[in-house]
C-alpha cells in the first residue's frame, strides 16, 4: 500500500455555525499546501491556452510589445517625460496593471469556472484561487522579463532602489489571494458583481496613471481626486517607481498597507460566511 | 446491523473516534438539505401539494428540500446501498457523505479518507496525453506525485492502451478514454468509497476484466456506500440498504428486504397513474 493517509475525524454541519472564519483560514492553508495539484493544473491550462497557435507562449510577448509599442508611438509626446523614459514608464506600469486586473477578472470567475470541481470533490476552495494566481503570475513574469529587456535597450539604469519593488510585489501578490477569494465568493452568489467589475475595470485603465504621469497632474482637481482614490495608483507607485529609479511615495505604502489589512479582514469575513454555501450557489 | 436509528445513539457524537485507530466511520445525524430557490419566484398560493418546497412566511418560495432527517451510522466493514426513484435525494445524499455539500441542518462525522467516484472524469484534460492525465486525475483525487508514480505501471497495464498513453486523449476512441478513466479511478485503495452507480468500461472482454477489478476495488474499501438501481449489484455488494423517498428515509434494514419493499412499491406506482406526477 503506497497511500498513507492520516486518520482524521471531521464533523460538518451548519445548524450552529453560520459564520466560520476558522474554516476559511484552514481552507487557504490546506489549499496552499497542495501545491503540486494547483501548479500542475495551472501549467496545463497555460499550455492549453496557446496550444493550437503557431508561436504559442510568444503571443504573451507579442501582444505586450504591440501594446507598449503603440502607446509609446501615439502618446509619447503627451507627457513632459522624455520619450524614452515614457516608454519605460508605460512598459513597467502596463505589466503590473495587467497582472492586477487579471486577478480581479479571474477572481470573479474563479469558483464559477470550477463548478464541476466544487460539485464533485471536496477539495479546498482556495486551490482554484492559487491556480488562477499561478496562471496570471506566469504571464506577468514573462511580460516583466520583456519589460526589463526594453528598459535595458532604452538605456535605463537600475539603482539599488529597484530592490524595493520586491517587497512591493510580494504585498500585491498577497492581496491577489484576498481579492480573488472575496470576488470569487461574491460573484458566485451575485452574478452582478461580475458585470459591475467588468464595467469598472475599463474605467480603471484610464483613472490609473499608466498612460499619464501622476506628478504632472497633481494640481488638477477631478483627475487628482480620482487617481488618489484609486488603490491601483498606489499599487503601481510602490512597484513601478523603484524600478524607474525613484523612491516610492511613503503615503502609497501606508495606503497599500492598510488596504492589505482591510482586504484580509474582508476576505476572511466573506469566506467565513460563504464557504459552506458555495456548493449550493453554483 | 450497520444502521443505528436509535435516537440516543445517533445524537451523541462518539467521543473516542479521534484516539485509537478503529478504521473508517461515517455518522449522519439528522441531516437535512435545502437547496436555495433560483429563478422566477412563485407564490405559494399558485402551487399546492408538494411538501418538498419550503416557503417563507410571506408565501414566497425559499428553497427545495432535498433531504430531511437522515440519520445512520456506518463503521468499518459496512456496506450500504441507497435506493430510491429519480429525485428522491440519492445524489444529494452522496454529495453530503462525500463532503461536497455541507448539511443545512444536522451533522455528519467522517473518520477516514473519502473517495467519491461521483464524477470520474474530473480533472481529465482532453488536450493532455494519457500519461499526463494519469498524473492530473491522481492529483485531483488527492494523491501525491509519489503515490501516483507507484500506480502508473499498473494503470498502464490494465488499461491496455500501450503507446497511446503518449498521445493526447483527443486521439482516443471513446472506448479507450473510458478504459483509461476507469483504470485510474480504480487504481487507488479507498477507505470510504462513495459510488453513484457501478463503474464499467469497454467491450465484452474488457468488461469482464473490469468487473473483476471493480469487485476487488470495492472489497478493499473500509466502508462502501453505493447508490444503484440494480438489484443484483446491491445483493452482491451490500448488506444493508436505505430507501429514500422524497428526501426521507422510507425504510432501512437488510439489503434484501429493503430492495424487495422498494421494488414492490415501484410496481404498484406503475399501476397507479395518479401518483406518477410526484416523480421528479
Amino acid at each position: 500500500m503506497t497511500l498513507k493517509s492520516s486518520v482524521t475525524t471531521t464533523t460538518v454541519g451548519t445548524n450552529r455555525v453560520n459564520f466560520d472564519p476558522l474554516l476559511a483560514i484552514r481552507d487557504v492553508v490546506d489549499g496552499f499546501s497542495r501545491r503540486s495539484l494547483w501548479m500542475a493544473f495551472a501549467i496545463d491550462q497555460i499550455q492549453q491556452r496557446y496550444r493550437r497557435s503557431r508561436i504559442g507562449f510568444a503571443w504573451i510577448i507579442v501582444s505586450y510589445l504591440i501594446f507598449v509599442g503603440s502607446i509609446s508611438l501615439f502618446f509619447g509626446n503627451f507627457s513632459d517625460l522624455a520619450h524614452r523614459h515614457f516608454t519605460a514608464y508605460v512598459a513597467i506600469n502596463y505589466a503590473i496593471f495587467q497582472f492586477l486586473m487579471a486577478n480581479i477578472s479571474d477572481g470573479c470567475a474563479v469558483f464559477r469556472s470550477a463548478k464541476t470541481w466544487i460539485s464533485s470533490t471536496p477539495l479546498p476552495h482556495s486551490i482554484h484561487v492559487f491556480k488562477s494566481i499561478a496562471r496570471s503570475l506566469f504571464v506577468f513574469v514573462v511580460c516583466l522579463i520583456v519589460a526589463f529587456i526594453v528598459l535595458l535597450v532604452l538605456g535605463q539604469k537600475f539603482s539599488p532602489v529597484a530592490l524595493l519593488s520586491i517587497p512591493a510585489f510580494i504585498v500585491l501578490l498577497i492581496n491577489a489571494v484576498f481579492i480573488q477569494i472575496t470576488f470569487g465568493y461574491a460573484a458566485a452568489r451575485y452574478r452582478d458583481v461580475d458585470y459591475f467589475m467588468q464595467s469598472i475595470t475599463r474605467i480603471l485603465f484610464f483613472t490609473t496613471p499608466i498612460l499619464w504621469v501622476r506628478d504632472e497632474h497633481m494640481k488638477t482637481g477631478l483627475r487628482l481626486a480620482l487617481s488618489e482614490f484609486n488603490p491601483f495608483t498606489h499599487a503601481l507607485e510602490i512597484f513601478s517607481s523603484p524600478l524607474l529609479g525613484e523612491l516610492p511615495d511613503p503615503k502609497s505604502w501606508i495606503i497599500i498597507g492598510w488596504l492589505t489589512i482591510a482586504n484580509c479582514v474582508i476576505a476572511i469575513c466573506v469566506a467565513g460566511v460563504s464557504h459552506r454555501r458555495l456548493a449550493f450557489w453554483l | 446491523m450497520a444502521i443505528l436509528m436509535d435516537e440516543s445513539t445517533a445524537r451523541t457524537p462518539p467521543v473516542d473516534l479521534g484516539g485509537a485507530h478503529q478504521g473508517a466511520a461515517l455518522i449522519a445525524d439528522k441531516i437535512g438539505i435545502v437547496f436555495p430557490a433560483r429563478g422566477p419566484v412563485v407564490h405559494e398560493a399558485e402551487i399546492t401539494g408538494d411538501d418538498r418546497m419550503v416557503w417563507t412566511s410571506r408565501g414566497r418560495l425559499k428553497g427545495i428540500r432535498a433531504l430531511e432527517d437522515i440519520s445512520f451510522s456506518l463503521r468499518q466493514g459496512d456496506r450500504l446501498a441507497i435506493v430510491g426513484r429519480n429525485g428522491s435525494g440519492k445524489t444529494t445524499l452522496l454529495q453530503v457523505l462525500a463532503g461536497i455539500l455541507s448539511p443545512v441542518s444536522g451533522q455528519l462525522t467522517t473518520t477516514g479518507r473519502v473517495t467519491s467516484l461521483i464524477n470520474i472524469n474530473l480533472g481529465i484534460q482532453p488536450e493532455a496525453t494519457g500519461h499526463r492525465n494519469i498524473t492530473l486525475r491522481g492529483l485531483a483525487a488527492g494523491y501525491s506525485h509519489k503515490a501516483i508514480e507507484a500506480k502508473r505501471a499498473e494503470i498502464m497495464e490494465f488499461s491496455e492502451l500501450g503507446e497511446f498513453l503518449d498521445l493526447p486523449l483527443e486521439a482516443y476512441s471513446s472506448g479507450m478514454r473510458m478504459r483509461l478513466t476507469f483504470s485510474i479511478a480504480t487504481a487507488f485503495e479507498p477507505e470510504i468509497l462513495i459510488l453513484d452507480e457501478w463503474l464499467s468500461a469497454g467491450d465484452v472482454s474488457f468488461k469482464k476484466k473490469a468487473t473483476g477489478r471493480m469487485r476487488e476495488f470495492v472489497s478493499k474499501a473500509g466502508i462502501l456506500v453505493l447508490a444503484s438501481h440494480s438489484r443484483k449489484l446491491i445483493q452482491d455488494n451490500c448488506d444493508t440498504a436505505i430507501w429514500l423517498d422524497n428526501g426521507r428515509i422510507r425504510e432501512f434494514g437488510p439489503a434484501e428486504q429493503v430492495v424487495n419493499a422498494y421494488e414492490a412499491d415501484q410496481k404498484q406506482t406503475k399501476d397507479d397513474p395518479g401518483t406518477l406526477a410526484g416523480a421528479a
